[in-house]
């Protein structure tokens, strides 16, 4: 049983402790793929912590997707302790597929600040509490229903979520951006490299939580910028 | 000021298993260089008691506060090495464990050169973690000394005297109005010809007079809540409620036999199952001329992969039965494999021969066929397909999960296995208790047993729960979720809904909601700390910050 020796272990009790913005990290910090390989699922020895980390791993590959990571650098695997044979088959076809992808950056073709700073965004968005919530309660829902008792397909679970991706990540990146300073709707559009119509929409929604402001009017084109919160925000 | 760290490093060749394949040299050398180290030792065996001095000795004489150990894995050497610490007077929680052999050496055997960087990498890993582990100190909570036993069959009965018989107070909890389970249906037992009915009926007598057992019939239990030591239950009989704690939990559910409905004509009177023929024995109605008994009815197919186990040796016990009772009455046995193990088993199947109990093997793609007065199927030597006459045909079918399971297993939150039975907390070395602390399990309800097998795992059971009963305060690892940042907790709920363990509940304070952990309930899985947005919980030994720690210290060479 040998398997190549381009892969580090990082031991955890349960694939349930994997926060989606460690995997984020770990490409900040130049991983070129992260695999997270846990029990099959009725068999966890925690009970439920591999289904979250199903879902947890499935939204973190969909961020990164999202901002131009190739998605296939993320992995979710199961075996058991009894299983070295699955494994190493695991580990080696992971390893197979990175090296046919190659570094990080490379199948991205972005140079790697700009990714690094892409992938940034999406660790916010990883982070948020919307996020968070949906992530969390994403087996409950598919088990049980909503709360008015509608199921969802995995499959509709997952476009819903994807939605919710998107409009997480366009916020944080506009977050970002205007901690920079002030810029308009046209600017931001731009620099996030989506329509001005979405970038309006997340502009408004974002005065609307009353964390941005209007900065001031340049000719016909209003500005806007972060609000400055008092240290104690509710 | 901020204590200084110094942390030791002990390099184990493990033998050969490690020197053989990778350069231990270079990896003790390079340990030198890494942050914070300040001794390093290179060890034929680490764990051998010239290892443990050695880890001792450094502690006092070179003032370690953190000892990092590469060697093996940390599932069989981990508490060795933290009770070293621990003598050595450091905290055991300051240990962290490299496993540079079954990581590394053993699966990179020919590649001496890029696993010994590996290693280094590895080593420098664990370093970074270790400089930022804290101390933990073990988590004690009182124990209420009382049992709860689900299920009144032979194991739930035997594991409840057992523990009544060791002095603790036991509620007995029996859903159906009588106890005794399967063996009320049952005729004689194999392999002794024991009567069933007078074997349960006995075992319930000393039940009923018991006076530490608190029998509670025809009852269901609503909700469980808590965790060792404080389990909460409410239960209901006939719609009145009770409400009692216990500390330790035994599931004795059993198991149900499949139904073969749609299978060779099964029609409960013609075509029976083999628990109904014990019926017929019981009641005296046996009559039968031509008895043909088809095995694995309804199982080791894709919808039940598993072999029932007892089914073999029930077909052989009652094709005697038959033979015994009418030795003029023709007697096949239809089987795809016969599961005789044992020598009583294989002494049964011997005796069932003598009698003239024929024994035809049939091919799974081509089972028998039963139509009116005979059975059809191909006979493997014979090349062709031969006629059974029979006016009885017997199924064995298998023992399938108890129905409540599913149930139970949310109300004690404790996993079930793909076919829904129970599942034990580890196959070879937690085969009696569940993943969950305080909660056991025996007889049909993790797989089908005989009586025997029953009864000695609910002995078995009954001893493992009595453990940390007998000890009255009971401490648990404290490698548990912390709430680190009280004031970041909005008291959302999420965590607490997530806890696969009802580990966490939100208690309203001075400062609003937050929510509490409840350290003996948790067993540190870290669900929370990954889904708290607040970054308000973390996981001690497992911190946002050391596992963040470790992936830097990955990347930062090859970066
Ligand atoms: C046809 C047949 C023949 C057999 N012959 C033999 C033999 O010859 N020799 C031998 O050794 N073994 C034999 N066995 C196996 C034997 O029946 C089992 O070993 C034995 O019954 C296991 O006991 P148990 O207590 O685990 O389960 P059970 O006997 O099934 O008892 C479980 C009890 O739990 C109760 N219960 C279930 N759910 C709940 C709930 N939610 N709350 C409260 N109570 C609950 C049930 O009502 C039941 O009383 C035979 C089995 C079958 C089917």
């Amino acid at each position: 049983m040998q398997y190549t020796t381009d892969v580090r272990l990082i031991r955890l009790m349960c694939t349930g402790r994997v926060d989606p913005t460690m995997v984020a990290e770990a490409f900040i910090e130049g991983a070129d793929g992260i695999m997270v390989v846990g029990c099959h699922f009725g068999d966890c020895h925690y009970i439920s912590g591999n289904y979250q980390a199903r879902v947890k791993m499935g939204l973190a590959s969909r961020a990164l997707g999202y901002v131009g990571l190739n998605a296939a650098r993320v992995a979710f695997k199961q075996c058991s302790s009894a299983e070295g044979d699955r494994f190493v088959s695991h580990v080696t076809t992971f390893h197979d597929s990175i090296c046919e992808i190659g570094p990080l950056g490379s199948a991205e073709k972005l140079p790697l600040p700009k990714l690094k700073d892409r992938v940034d965004t999406a660790r916010a968005a990883l982070a948020s509490e919307k996020l968070r919530w949906v992530e969390g309660k994403f087996t409950e829902f598919q088990n049980n229903g909503n709360k008015y008792g509608e199921k969802f397909t995995e499959h509709e679970m997952w476009r819903t979520l994807d939605t919710i991706v998107i409009d997480e990540i366009a916020t944080h990146g506009i977050l970002k951006e205007m901690r920079k300073g002030a810029a308009s709707v046209i600017e931001l559009a731009e620099r996030l490299e989506i329509a001005p119509p979405a970038a309006l929409k997340y502009v408004l929604a974002l005065q609307r939580r009353g964390l941005v402001g209007l900065a001031g009017v340049d000719g016909a084109t209003p500005s806007y910028r972060l609000v400055e919160r008092p240290a104690k925000a509710a | 000021m901020a204590e200084q760290i110094r942390i030791g490093v002990f390099v184990c060749n493990c033998g050969s298993n490690i020197a053989g394949y990778l350069d231990v040299k270079a990896l003790a050398e390079y340990a030198k260089i890494l942050p914070h180290v300040v001794f390093v030792r290179e060890n034929l065996y680490t764990c051998s008691e010239n290892g443990i001095n050695e880890i001792k000795a450094a502690i006092k004489e070179q003032g370690l506060n953190r000892v990092v150990v590469a060697s093996c894995t940390p599932r069989t050497h981990e508490p060795l090495f933290r009770g070293t610490c621990a003598e050595a007077g450091l905290n055991p929680y300051l240990f962290e464990m490299v496993n540079i052999r079954d990581q590394c050496s053993w699966v990179h055997m020919q590649e001496k050169e890029k696993g010994t960087t590996k290693a280094k990498d590895l080593i420098r890993m664990g370093v970074a973690k270790a400089a930022l582990l804290k101390p933990q100190e073990p988590i004690q909570s009182e124990m209420d000394p009382r049992a709860l036993v689900i299920g009144g069959g032979i194991a739930g009965m035997t594991a409840a005297m057992a523990l009544g018989n060791r002095g603790y107070e036991v509620t007995l909890i029996e859903k159906s109005g009588e106890l005794g389970g399967l063996l009320l249906k049952l005729d004689k037992l194999a392999p002794s010809g024991a009567d069933a009915v007078a074997v349960a009926r006995k075992q319930a007598d000393l039940v009923r007079r018991h006076p530490n057992i608190h029998l509670l019939l025809s009852t269901h239990i609503d909700e469980v809540n808590g965790y060792i030591g404080h389990f909460q239950v409410s239960a209901s009989t006939n719609g009145s409620k009770t409400q009692f704690g216990t500390g330790v939990i035994v599931v004795a559910t059993g198991a149900r036999v499949f139904r073969p409905a749609g299978l060779y004509g099964y029609d409960g009177e013609k075509v029976i199952t083999q628990l109904e023929l014990e019926e017929v024995f019981k009641s005296g109605a046996f009559a039968a001329k031509n008895v043909v008994m088809i095995q694995c009815v309804g199982a080791r197919n894709d919808e039940r992969k598993y072999c029932s186990r007892i089914c073999c040796m029930v077909a052989i016990k009652n094709a005697i039965e038959i033979k015994e009772k009418s030795p003029e009455t023709g007697v096949k046995v239809l089987y795809r494999d016969i599961q005789a193990y044992g020598t009583e088993n294989e002494a049964l199947l011997q005796r069932a021969k003598e009698l003239g109990v024929i024994f035809i093997k049939y091919d799974p793609a081509r089972p028998p066929r039963v139509e009116a007065g005979k059975v059809i199927v191909h006979h493997d030597l014979l090349g062709r397909e031969i006629e059974l006459p029979q006016d009885l045909v017997v199924l064995s079918t298998p023992l399938v999960a108890g129905e409540d399971n599913e149930a139970i297993s949310k109300l004690l939150r404790v996993s079930l296995d793909a076919n829904k039975f129970f599942l034990e907390g580890h196959v070879k070395l937690k085969p009696l208790d569940f993943a969950t602390d305080g909660i056991y399990l025996c007889g049909n309800a993790h797989y089908p047993a005989t009586v025997r097998e029953a009864v000695s795992q609910a002995l078995g059971a009954a001893s493992r729960a009595s453990i940390p009963l007998s000890k009255g305060v009971m401490s648990v690892e404290p490698i548990v979720s912390t709430l680190v940042d009280e004031d970041a907790c909005r008291g959302c709920g999420l965590c607490v809904a997530l806890c696969p363990y009802g580990a966490l509940e939100i208690v309203r304070g001075e400062k609003g909601r937050k929510v509490r952990v409840i350290p003996v309930a948790c067993k540190g899985c870290g669900i929370c700390a990954a889904t708290c947005y607040h970054h308000a919980l973390s996981v001690n030994s497992y911190s946002d910050a050391q596992i963040g720690e470790q992936i830097r210290a990955f990347l930062e060479e090859s970066a």
